[in-house]
């Protein structure tokens, strides 16, 4: 039972380590498909911008992004 | 007679171009651009996709024409859910056949019963358990893959079952790596008790114990376990090296290769989780005391003389006092 | 209702990339991201011909028909349109689909590759029309304010057509009758299993 316990203790610990190391890995879209002659370190404020994770976690909180930025 | 020959070719040759060179002309006499031109016909009958050059820095995105999803659309929705079902249904059903015709092996009672023998050690039984619980979620959200909308998801609805989902997806990707180490653990903790020999080819002639009476002898590992070992390692490894070629997308292969391993890694898989269906079933309710060996570690020094004769011969030849033998127990020996 | 479909005359497109830009512009598509894409075919050659692709919309949707979590749906006007609140980035949509139309927001690996964006046929998604909501997720929705994808509205060639498939097809047939020589309407067999026959 503790060798089982401690299994899926290690197991849980690994996808985590493995979850970190794969996001470290991740490259934006904006970042994978820039040339050199594009300045994309800041790629504006639309769908895409710093925030945009392209998971939608709060969609009523569109517009309130563009009028924060925009000021 | 040679020269008749090349002039009645240069004249077929000629009568042949005459056409063409009038399709070059519009109606209007103008001059047909597309006489050289490509077309979609044309350009599939070169190769099976369509590519050409695109001008943004997304290489892939210059494939124009890439109809072979349509022959994997075909196995997944078609095939997949068929084969995925009878494979692990029918295992379930052979298994519930054979409880309910041979029945719990049972313990066979002998003066030894009650002493215990170390079968697997701490470190062993962890990478077993470590593999087998990645093993469980990762069959579950990999099934989820082919049934979940049509099972789950008209149970739950679709926001519940996506967010599932959505679980389900990072599961089966950051499991797969605890999984892939536990397998090469085992690999290497296992491999020289797993090397098949003759007296392998004598338990399966007997029917490993399972279909008779008879107790063939057996060493560490019997011949169904060491078939167990090496399908674990086969496909385990299969589908890790499928399965990270999916994870990084164009890494090692473009998209029919993707599809190609989709398949590979889903026909694999089914097999698997059939195959693990039936190493549980065996080694919990389908055989008294085989579970402790897992479970504890130490096994029925009883169950391990019918089971395992040769390898319990061979710990007790290594040692009389017995580092392997638990609980401070003396060897019948 | 309409059957919309786009139809490239490739003998009118020149590779200006404004139907691109049009798009990329209207619906604020991230960098990297391009729902719409000009490929050129014999690229230097004589014959060489450019092609504008999107996601064509297909009758009997591949990608529709492949996701393990169905949130592809197809509108009444046959515009096949998936939603990001269900969509789990697996991919295969991006395995299925012959014109290379998903892709995805981040794309070092599978993992957390965020979820499948692609052309909505200038016409939003699942949201309530015209919402904010929608235009964050989507893009703008065109359709609802009764105009056509802009890709095929600014399209200086008139090479890219969009609109109901029938009337496409015709202005299509007409041009070709007229001067004489077509390539054929790119994808149609494939999207709609159907050519245009002239």
């Amino acid at each position: 039972m503790k060798a089982f316990l401690v299994a899926v203790a290690a197991a849980l610990v690994l996808a985590t380590a493995a979850s970190f190391l794969l996001a470290e890995n991740q490259r934006f879209a904006y970042q994978a498909f820039a040339t050199s002659g594009a300045r994309v370190s800041d790629p504006g404020n639309n769908l895409v911008g710093p925030r945009w994770t392209g998971d939608i976690k709060d969609p009523g909180q569109g517009g309130h992004h563009k009028a924060e930025t925009g000021s | 007679m040679r020269r008749l020959t090349s002039i009645a070719l240069l004249a077929a040759t000629l009568a042949l171009a005459a056409p063409a060179v009038a399709q070059v002309r519009a109606p209007d006499g103008a001059p047909n651009p597309t006489a050289s031109s490509v077309n979609e016909e044309m350009l599939f009958k070169q190769d099976p996709k369509i590519h050409g050059r695109i001008s943004i820095p997304n290489a892939t995105a210059a494939n124009l024409i890439q109809p072979q999803g349509r022959e994997w659309r075909q196995f997944r929705e078609s095939w997949l859910p068929w084969i995925g079902g009878l494979v692990v249904l029918g295992m379930l059903a052979a298994l519930g056949l054979f409880y309910f015709t041979r029945g719990r092996i049972r313990l066979e009672h002998s003066e030894e019963s009650g002493k215990k023998i170390l079968r697997f050690n701490a470190f062993e039984r962890f990478s077993h358990w470590m593999t087998a619980s990645c093993f469980i979620v990762l069959s579950l959200s990999g099934l989820n893959y082919i049934f979940g909308k049509r099972l789950l998801m008209p149970l739950i609805g679709p926001e519940a079952f996506a967010t599932l989902a959505q679980y389900g997806k990072y599961a089966h990707i950051y499991l797969a790596w605890p999984f892939m180490l536990g397998v090469l653990f085992m690999l290497v903790l296992w491999v020289r008790d797993n090397i098949p020999g003759k007296i392998d080819w004598i338990w399966l002639k007997q029917g490993g114990g399972l279909l008779g009476d008879a107790h063939p002898s057996a060493g560490r590992f019997n011949a169904g376990q060491k078939m167990v070992f090496w399908m674990v390692v086969g496909f385990g490894l299969a589908m890790g090296a499928t399965g990270i070629m999916m994870i990084f997308p164009f890494a090692a292969t473009d998209i029919n290769g993707m599809q190609i391993m989709q398949v590979i890694h889903s026909l694999i898989g089914v097999v698997f989780i059939a195959g693990i269906l039936a190493h549980i079933y065996i080694g919990s309710l389908g055989m008294e005391g085989a579970y402790d060996a897992m479970g504890s570690g130490e096994v029925d020094l009883a169950w391990a003389k019918v089971h395992h004769d040769l390898w319990v011969k061979e710990q007790q030849a290594k040692t009389a006092s017995g580092p392997q033998l638990g609980r401070g127990q003396v060897p019948a020996e | 209702m309409a059957r919309m479909k786009f139809l490239c005359d490739a003998d009118r497109c020149i590779e200006c990339n404004a139907c691109v830009t049009a798009c990329k512009n209207e619906h604020e598509v991230p960098w990297g991201i391009n729902r719409r894409r000009v490929i050129t075919l014999n690229d230097g050659k004589p014959g060489e011909r450019s092609v504008s692709m999107a996601c064509m919309h297909c009758t009997d949707a591949p990608c529709a028909a492949v996701c393990p979590v169905n949130c592809f749906y197809t509108t009444a006007d046959a515009v096949v349109l998936h939603s990001k609140d269900l969509c789990i980035g697996c991919g295969y949509c991006f395995y299925a689909c012959p014109f290379g139309a998903p892709q995805y927001p981040r794309v070092g690996n599978f993992g957390s590759r965020g979820k499948m964006d692609k052309c909505t046929y200038c016409s939003g998604g699942p949201e309530v029309d015209l919402s904010v909501a929608e235009y964050e997720k989507y893009g703008s929705n065109r359709l609802a304010e009764g105009k056509l994808p802009l890709c095929a509205e600014m399209c200086s060639t008139k090479s890219l057509l969009a609109g109901d498939g029938e009337m496409i097809a015709q202005i299509y047939k007409e041009r070709v009758i007229k001067r004489g020589y077509g390539s054929g309407a790119w994808g149609w067999k494939t999207a709609y299993r159907e050519t245009i026959a002239i």
